[in-house]
């Protein structure tokens, strides 16, 4: 080992990340060579005085440690109570608040192209979002997101947007979206929020009820979590049983014309899903006359 | 422990309260800070926020064009790790996942303010940009190799000599406040990516792991930003001694 190849590899063995050969080769060059003993020391030195240059455990200042303790008190999770709304929805000039879930009622194609600001308002601000949905809605979105500037491609790169098929049952949807949303907020991303555009009617009868049991567990699932939901109805095409189980049973809150209001209709799980197994047929299907689930 | 905070991640419809599912990566003490963040225990906060507050401001500082905005920027870091902590299952330390929503925090607020991230994917998550960095030119040639007998020849002048002196500078001892002035004056002065690797590193003393965990550098990379960082530094410093 020359010196040029001991300097090039102090970093290497400090960190210990020599192999045991080149260690020993790096070690046997030193103790023969004063000039790169000299040089090693001098490292360890510089990078010991780089971990004295500043005064640690002097803990953040005053004024910032008291207003921190207050954003706990007020706007963390455990705290009983109505949530603080802080995050821009994207759907109306509204703010939300971690575990919101909302219905957003669309009729025409302009407001259906709007719900790509509820992709963008989470872009804005470092956010995960996660796209459930069916192809055509899937298509669609990604165009309007690409009009308003969204660079699709970049964003599913960097994992910050993602596409997932509605095409699974309620619990097999529940358990990706758990596993999506942890792992996003495991990558650092400070919140998740979730558009659906559930396939309502896309499907056969029983599609319909999985997607439903799946609404039902939505509101329960989220409510500890850093995570806003929005689903989708077009109002002139879901049939009246689905509008009134799933986007209005379903959901705390609900949007419409660019108003998002509570909601008073909203019921528990258990109520929904009771419900949901006295409905002969959830709309005119011929086939599905049963009231089975689907198991 | 509240179940609904799990039923996510326990199959929703079918979940049972079963306590926090600790699959912990993470220290043994970070399950302890879990548990009394989720049930709002303020001394843990604020035990937390003392740790690491001053930490993520000088790193967002690296970011983010004004104190002013780093300390928005950690606000909203704590503020997600207020709220996230009910997803945190320990994939991670405590620490690389705080650092992670600082550094996420940071990009996207240095990006709305039109600046230059540092190990931003143009450099190095890109798939036509140098993969590898140790086959990409050193930025200052001089700062890789020296002969120790040009540091030997500027001894007198030379910082790292003086701190180096027992005598001067006993291990341990704090630094004088005009030795602090010229070493942070040399660190920023280093081009940003080494600047920031050499403060996770040296300054706030982060593992290797860490700071690859937390910037999504490979090993070796991480060790090629370091390794000029310091060589750089090393060089800076050699001209400015102390004045006693």
């Amino acid at each position: 080992m020359t010196c040029r190849d001991l300097m090039a590899n102090v970093t290497a063995y400090m960190d210990g990340a020599l192999a045991p050969q080149d260690r020993e080769r790096f070690e046997a060059h030193r103790g023969a060579c004063p000039g790169c003993r000299l040089h090693v020391a001098q490292w360890q030195t510089m990078v010991g005085s780089l971990g004295r240059l500043e005064d640690r455990g002097k803990g953040a200042a005053g004024t910032q440690r008291d207003h921190l303790l207050a954003l706990f008190r007020e706007r963390g999770l455990h705290r009983a109570g109505p949530r603080v709304p802080g995050i821009p929805l994207g759907l109306a000039t509204a703010l939300v608040a971690p575990g919101d879930h909302l219905a957003y009622f669309w009729e025409t194609d302009e407001e259906f192209v709007t719900t790509a600001g509820f992709v963008a308002a989470g872009v804005q601000h470092g956010e995960t979002s996660l796209l459930l949905g069916h192809a055509e809605a899937h298509a669609r979105l990604a165009t309007a997101m690409s009009e308003i500037g969204l660079d699709v491609a970049a964003l599913q790169r960097e994992q910050r947007l993602r596409f997932l098929a509605d095409r699974a049952s309620a619990d097999g949807l529940i358990n990706e979206l758990g596993e999506q949303v942890k792992s996003a907020l495991d990558r650092g991303t400070p919140r998740v929020r979730v558009l659906g555009n559930l396939g309502w009617g896309r499907m056969d009868s029983a599609g319909d009820r999985e997607l439903l049991r799946l609404e039902a567990g939505v509101t329960e699932a989220i409510r500890m979590l850093p995570v806003v939901v929005a689903c989708c109805y077009e109002v002139r095409r879901v049939p009246g049983l689905v509008l009134l189980l799933g986007g209005l049973e379903c959901h705390p809150l609900v949007c419409r014309r660019g108003t998002l209001r509570h909601n008073e209709l909203f019921a528990p799980r258990e109520s929904v899903l009771s419900d949901l197994e006295k409905q002969p047929a959830l709309f005119g299907d011929p086939d599905d006359g049963s009231g089975e689930p689907r198991e | 422990m509240d179940e609904r905070g799990e039923a996510i991640t326990s199959g929703g419809a079918s979940s049972k309260a079963q306590g926090h599912p600790v699959p912990f990566h993470a220290p043994p003490a970070d399950a302890a800070i879990v548990e009394a963040l989720r049930r709002g225990d303020e001394g843990a906060f604020t035990t937390l926020v003392d740790q690491h507050h001053e930490a993520l401001r000088r790193i967002a500082r690296l970011y983010v064009p004004s104190p002013a905005v780093a300390d928005e920027v950690v606000q909203d870091t704590w503020l997600a790790v207020i709220q996230g902590i009910w997803a945190f299952e320990g994939r991670s330390s405590l620490k690389t996942w705080i650092m992670r929503i600082l550094i996420n925090q940071s990009k996207t607020r240095a990006m709305r303010e039109g600046r230059m991230v540092p190990l931003s994917s143009a450099e190095l998550g890109d798939p036509e940009g140098p993969k590898d960095l140790a086959a990409a030119p050193p930025l200052e040639p001089a700062g890789e190799w020296r002969a120790h007998d040009e540091d030997r020849a500027d001894a007198s002048k030379d910082l790292v000599t003086s701190l180096h002196d027992p005598g001067l500078s006993p291990e341990g001892s704090l630094l004088s406040e005009e030795a602090r002035v010229r070493i942070r004056s040399a660190v920023e002065s280093l081009p940003v990516n080494q600047r920031l690797v050499i403060t996770m590193r040296d300054l706030e003393e982060c593992t290797s792991e860490e700071v690859c965990n937390v910037l999504g550098l490979s090993a070796t990379n991480q060790r090629v930003i370091l390794h000029r960082a310091r060589a750089n530094l090393r060089v800076r410093l050699a001209g400015t001694a102390l004045s006693e």
